[in-house]
């Protein structure tokens, strides 16, 4: 069983409190992303994880051990860097038996471990060459065999695609989540892009200024955002956020009149998601000036403006209009409004 | 038209100056090579003499002692500049609370004149009243007294050291370059997949700081070779000739016995050998930075 709770940690840098009190409990095979914007903390938890920072106060626990104090070595862990950290001066073959080496495992065994592990991801081909004489996706590749060749309890993944075009992005994070599967290793993963994080999570911790402000399956988080700041970071295109106020059961903003069941109320947000409108005949819910259209390929992104308001909904791929034109959209049927207050960006329904 | 040559102009004054500079006695060493030249006896050079200026070098006892003695020095300084450069640029590449303050300590011994260096340490290790001296006397008695600029090895051990002194900073501050561009996470890599920190430095760090260390010991080398100023102010080439550098033994020869042709020759050995090195050092900058952008 590899499961890693963290304890009430903290990570202070001078007087700086980059992690105030955190607690996380990540289960045995489970692969929980850390996700949130730069700054956020997220690599920093990963690297007191890792032992490669040490921790202010607060406890980690891997496999029900307390491992503060333990060198990262130690710790059953590895870790597939941003960067890859590939040894420049090593072959591939090297590189991927390297913590064999380092763990004292006989020649022969650590070359059949190697070319295993490398045809694993496709390396076979490219065991005698060197890092630099290798592709961005290659290396990558690399720092997975690397990992997984040692066969830890914990897999702990630093930002590991974002140095790869976005195509070959999409093809290593589906590789990502097979390997996930056939290996069930605990996973912990950082990213700040949200696609990666709902595709290959069992679950989601979204970070915000060193604290965790919401964590669950990415449905959950997708459906349900526990904030507005949480309800702006997750989807693509980002969730409708609109400032106004509720007055008669009504929310109301500039082009906008949602009904709503809540009592009057100032300074609240209303959220609904792109793909939960519709363009309207007229006389609908949203209504103002056609600002933009961006074919998407799938879909056709429809923005529209009403003073201050602007709103974006999903239409379909063959939906035209002249710019400035008027544009009405109306909420889908069982579309899911959000509201939130301005202030605190608290959760209000 | 005028524009275009401008740029000519203006390296003019430049040029003039690199050729009288520089160029020009080069070459009026080479030709003073080949002749008989006694500054004694003629204010210009005498008789085309051919390669016998050379060859008389080759069998030359005292020509050999200091060519023994530059590769002596060479060698010890070199390597112990190298050695303590990246030891202490491994101490130092953290950023602590006195990030600032060592690093401009560091740069005082590279900024006193190599001259001024060996009349301090020829003071200082005065056996009757040279601060060093008299501090190694009392923490180890055994040394108390020890003639240091007498003894030919000690003396040749003090000159390495001063060298070693006053160079050490400087390639500290290019192992810290080199350092600052190793990828943090190899080292990190490293310790996750189980590395100790001394196998970090050997295993990890040092293969990747080959170039630099090469580039270093290359140059380090030549300045090595050229070693004059010290010898003249901390031992003047003694106790005997056991300190006498090439560069020494050729200003004795050209000014103090005045053999300009010889003296000449000499030079011109000494200048084949660097730049032999030079070439060795130049190729491998250029192969660094072919690396570099591969």
């Amino acid at each position: 069983m590899a499961e890693v709770r963290l304890v009430d940690i903290e990570k202070k840098y001078g007087n700086f409190l980059a992690v105030p009190q955190q607690s996380l409990t990540i289960e045995d095979g489970e692969f929980l992303v850390l996700l949130g914007p730069s700054g956020c903390g997220k690599t920093t938890t990963m690297r007191m994880i890792a032992g490669l920072e040490d921790i202010t106060a607060g406890d980690i626990m891997i496999k029900g051990e307390r491992v503060n104090d333990k060198p990262p070595k130690d710790r059953d862990i590895a870790m597939v860097f941003q960067n890859y950290g590939l040894y420049p001066h090593m072959t591939v073959r090297q590189n991927i038996e390297y913590p064999l080496k380092l763990r004292g495992v006989a020649k022969a065994d650590r070359r059949k471990r190697a070319e295993e592990t490398a045809a694993k991801v496709e390396l076979d081909a490219l065991l005698e060459r060197r890092p630099s004489e290798l592709s961005g996706g290659q290396r990558q590749r690399v720092a997975l065999a690397r990992a997984i060749v040692r066969t830890p309890s914990i897999f702990l993944m630093d930002e590991p695609l974002s140095n790869l075009d976005a195509k070959l992005r999409v093809t290593m994070r589906a590789e990502l989540k097979h390997l996930h599967h056939e290996l069930g290793v605990t996973t912990v993963y950082v990213t700040h892009d949200q696609m990666e994080a709902m595709t290959l999570a069992n679950r989601v911790a979204v970070m915000r200024e060193g604290r965790i402000v919401q964590l669950d399956t990415p449905k959950k988080i997708y459906a349900e955002p526990a904030d507005l700041f949480v309800a702006g970071f997750i989807g693509s295109p980002s969730m409708n956020l609109i400032d106004g106020t509720v007055s008669g059961g009504v929310f109301r903003a500039e082009g906008v009149d949602v009904p709503i069941d809540m009592p009057d109320r100032e300074g609240v947000v209303l959220g609904i998601r792109p793909e939960e409108l519709e363009i309207a005949p007229g006389g609908a819910a949203f209504t103002g000036k056609l600002y933009a259209l961006e074919l998407t390929g799938d879909s056709t992104l429809v923005t529209l403006r009403a003073g201050k308001t602007s709103v974006c909904a999903r239409g379909h791929a063959d939906f035209e209009a002249d710019i400035n034109t008027d544009c009405h959209l109306a909420p889908k049927d069982g579309a899911r409004f959000h509201l939130f207050d301005r202030a605190s960006g608290e959760r209000l329904i | 038209m005028q524009d275009r040559l401008l740029p000519y102009w203006l390296l003019i004054p430049a040029f003039v100056i690199v050729l009288a500079t520089t160029i020009y006695p080069l070459a009026y060493s080479f030709f003073t090579s080949f002749r008989a030249w006694d500054l004694t006896q003629s204010r210009r050079p005498e008789g085309f003499v051919g390669l016998e200026n050379y060859v008389y070098a080759a069998s030359e006892e005292q020509f050999l002692n200091s060519l023994w003695v530059t590769f002596i020095f060479v060698i010890t300084s070199v390597f112990l500049t190298v050695v303590l450069a990246m030891a202490l640029a491994l101490l130092l590449r953290r950023k602590g609370p006195m990030h600032t303050f060592t690093r401009i300590v560091l740069i005082l011994p590279f900024a006193m004149s190599p001259a001024l260096i060996g009349v301090s340490y020829r003071f200082m290790f005065n056996p009757e009243f040279g601060v060093l001296a008299k501090g190694l006397g009392a923490v180890f008695p055994a040394l108390e007294g020890v003639p240091w600029l007498a003894d030919p090895q000690l003396a040749m051990g003090i000159l390495v050291l001063t060298d070693v002194w006053h160079w050490t900073p400087y390639m500290t501050f290019m192992c810290l370059g080199g350092l600052a561009s190793i990828p943090r996470e190899t080292e990190e890599a490293a310790r996750i997949d189980g590395a100790s920190n001394l196998r970090i430095v050997f295993g990890i760090i040092l293969p990747q700081m080959k170039g630099v260390i090469a580039v270093m010991a290359v140059l380090k080398t030549i300045f090595a070779l050229k070693m004059f100023d010290q010898v003249v102010t901390l031992t003047g080439g003694g106790p005997g000739t056991s300190t006498e550098t090439l560069a020494y033994f050729i200003f004795n020869v050209g000014f103090r016995w005045f053999d300009m042709g010889y003296a000449s020759a000499l030079a011109w050995i000494l200048t084949a050998i660097m730049m032999v090195i030079s070439i060795w050092y130049v190729r491998m900058l250029l192969s660094e930075k072919k690396m570099a952008t591969a």
